[in-house]
């Protein structure tokens, strides 16, 4: 268990490149690193493409289909808390260039016997057009987010980098066409998985198993058909005949934080960290009597502008010029949904579903006391039959951590 | 049709609370403090904390729905400190260890920059001119 103030945590990063970094962090317990590891991937926001206008589209994928896979590229998102608004919180009325992206990709393909392939690298960043009405902005409200994004913000991550392979969409033959209007918003992973700025996020401590978190399957020894981990080498191995340490906590913990491009390692890490101190420093906060204006502080920087049109309500569309017929709109989220308009259909498409954010080492019900002195029922209220609910006031003393 | 916006899992409705205190009418010392539009990451994160903090006899959180998003957070003190002063602690002393991370992670990045001489590919293999431009490497089953 942390105690505070005892030891300082460290951190030792073993392996460091653009867009991954591996790392040891020592002198945290377990609840601590894997906050971290949570915030990484789903508090952090990145630019997603959220909504898609297709114009034409002769290829053999559906709408909905193309849509999706628009959703999912990357796009470079460096600085996003600063350079962009959420829609939400934005004064625009339907979108802006403060608040929205707008990618156009259009391709055809006039070759015989080709196969060609329509890929992310394809999609230009054009100016934010003005919903309803043609040209663009006249109203500047003087936001200083322009200023703040990097010459690419936007841009399909590796776009212009022979180094890196683009993203394919989807592949056409002569005489097929795509011809697709997106636009970008700001989100985050809560919302929808590819507003995470996170590839992969490899988190592992106790190498040896010396603490008994796991127990492993085997046919005849465990030891010869488990291999161990890399991270095993970090780790004295257990003597055997060493009498099992039941109250031994983690302390060591093996990271690597893998991004898609959208953000750097670095970024993710450093993000990550202040994010998690402004959910806690909003907490304080929120604990106090009446706090003045608490909502100034609040992380996702919403209330204060609650009332605006957030761009993803279908009454709000009437802008976008006359759609041609053909026109429809497909939410990128969505697996449903038909042409002819908006799709309001935003289930299906989430990869996390309802059951919500992978818990964390003690999930479902209460947070067990772990290892605590008094609990034998720990994990439970102190509820002796069961560990549902608060259990009764009068049971409750014989589950409690007194230590 | 009739979903509520997703963002509504993390932003706070206008004038809504973010923490509300519920003194426990039947045990000493104790209060149950609901915290919205937030899950597991900072529920565990401050039970955990709270554990280790000396005058707390019992914390515990359970997010009672997975669609609801709010979480309860009981906390039992031995009378020295209240719950809720005893939770703010906690929370600077997270983000006292969050600085020192941070700091120390700052520092940790100035020590390894990343190398700007080779250049790697998605699965970290030094690639070297424009193997990409056109079809590239793909398996075309098509």
């Amino acid at each position: 268990m942390q105690t505070s103030g005892t030891s300082e945590p460290i951190v030792r990063i073993r392996d460091l490149k653009k867009n991954s970094v591996n790392f040891v962090l020592q002198n945290v317990d377990l609840a601590f690193a894997n906050s971290f590891r949570r915030v990484m991937i789903a508090d952090i926001p990145t630019v997603a493409i959220d909504m898609v206008e297709i114009e034409t589209n002769t290829t053999v994928l559906p709408d909905e289909f193309i849509a999706h896979r628009l959703g999912m590229i990357p796009l470079v998102s460096t600085a996003c808390d600063e350079a962009m608004r959420y829609t939400r919180d934005c004064t625009c009325e339907v979108r802006c260039q403060y608040c929205a992206i707008e990618l156009h990709l259009n391709i055809a393909c006039h070759e015989a016997g080709r196969t060609m392939d329509v890929t992310s690298n394809m999609l230009d960043v054009v100016p934010t057009s003005k919903p309803g009405a043609y040209g663009n902005f006249e109203q500047d409200d003087g936001g200083e987010e322009l200023a703040k994004r990097v010459e690419n913000f936007g841009h399909p991550v590796g776009k212009g980098d022979p180094d890196v392979p683009p993203i394919l969409i989807c592949k056409i033959r002569k005489g097929q066409e795509l011809k697709v209007r997106c636009i970008a918003k700001k989100g985050l992973a809560k919302e929808h998985a590819k507003w995470s700025p996170c590839a992969a996020v490899s988190f592992e401590y106790d190498p040896h198993n010396k603490l008994r978190h796991t127990s492993y399957w085997y046919e005849y020894d465990a030891r010869a058909e488990w291999p161990l981990s890399e991270n095993a080498k970090e780790e004295e191995p257990p003597r055997d005949d060493l009498p099992f340490d039941y109250n031994a906590k983690p302390n060591k913990f093996y990271m690597e934080v893998e991004t898609d491009g959208s953000l750097g390692a670095q970024e993710v890490v450093q993000k990550g960290l202040q994010e998690l101190q402004t959910k806690l420093a909003n907490l304080i906060v929120g604990l106090k009597p009446e706090p003045p204006e608490a909502d100034v502080f609040q992380g996702g920087g919403g209330g204060a502008l609650g009332g605006q049109p957030n761009g993803h309500e279908p009454a709000q569309t009437g802008g976008w010029g006359a759609p041609s017929p053909a026109t429809s709109w497909s939410p990128t989220r969505a697996g449903g949904g038909g042409g002819g308009g908006w799709s309001p259909t935003r289930a299906g498409g989430a990869p996390t579903g309802a059951g919500g954010w992978g818990s964390p080492g003690t999930g479902g019900g209460w947070g067990a006391p772990a290892g605590g002195a008094g609990g034998s029922t720990a994990g439970s209220w102190g509820s002796p039959s069961s560990g549902q609910g608060w259990g009764s006031p009068s049971q409750q003393q014989n589950g409690w951590n007194v230590g | 049709m009739n979903a509520p916006n997703r963002y509504e899992l993390y932003v706070l409705e206008e004038g809504e609370r973010p923490v509300e205190v519920t003194e426990d009418t039947k045990i000493p010392n104790a209060a149950t403090i609901k915290i919205v539009k937030q899950d597991h990451t900072l529920a565990n994160l401050l039970r955990s904390q709270l554990l280790g903090m000396p005058n707390v006899l019992f914390a515990g959180y359970k997010v009672p729905h997975p669609l609801h998003p709010y979480f309860l957070l009981k906390i039992q003190t031995d009378g020295s400190v209240t719950p809720a002063a005893v939770l703010e602690k906690a929370c600077t002393d997270l983000i006292t260890t969050l600085a020192t991370l941070e700091s120390k992670f700052k520092r940790e990045f100035t020590m390894n920059t990343v190398e700007g001489g080779v250049q790697e590919d998605a699965y970290g293999v030094p690639t070297s001119g424009a193997q990409w431009e056109s079809g590239g490497t793909y398996v075309d089953l098509g």
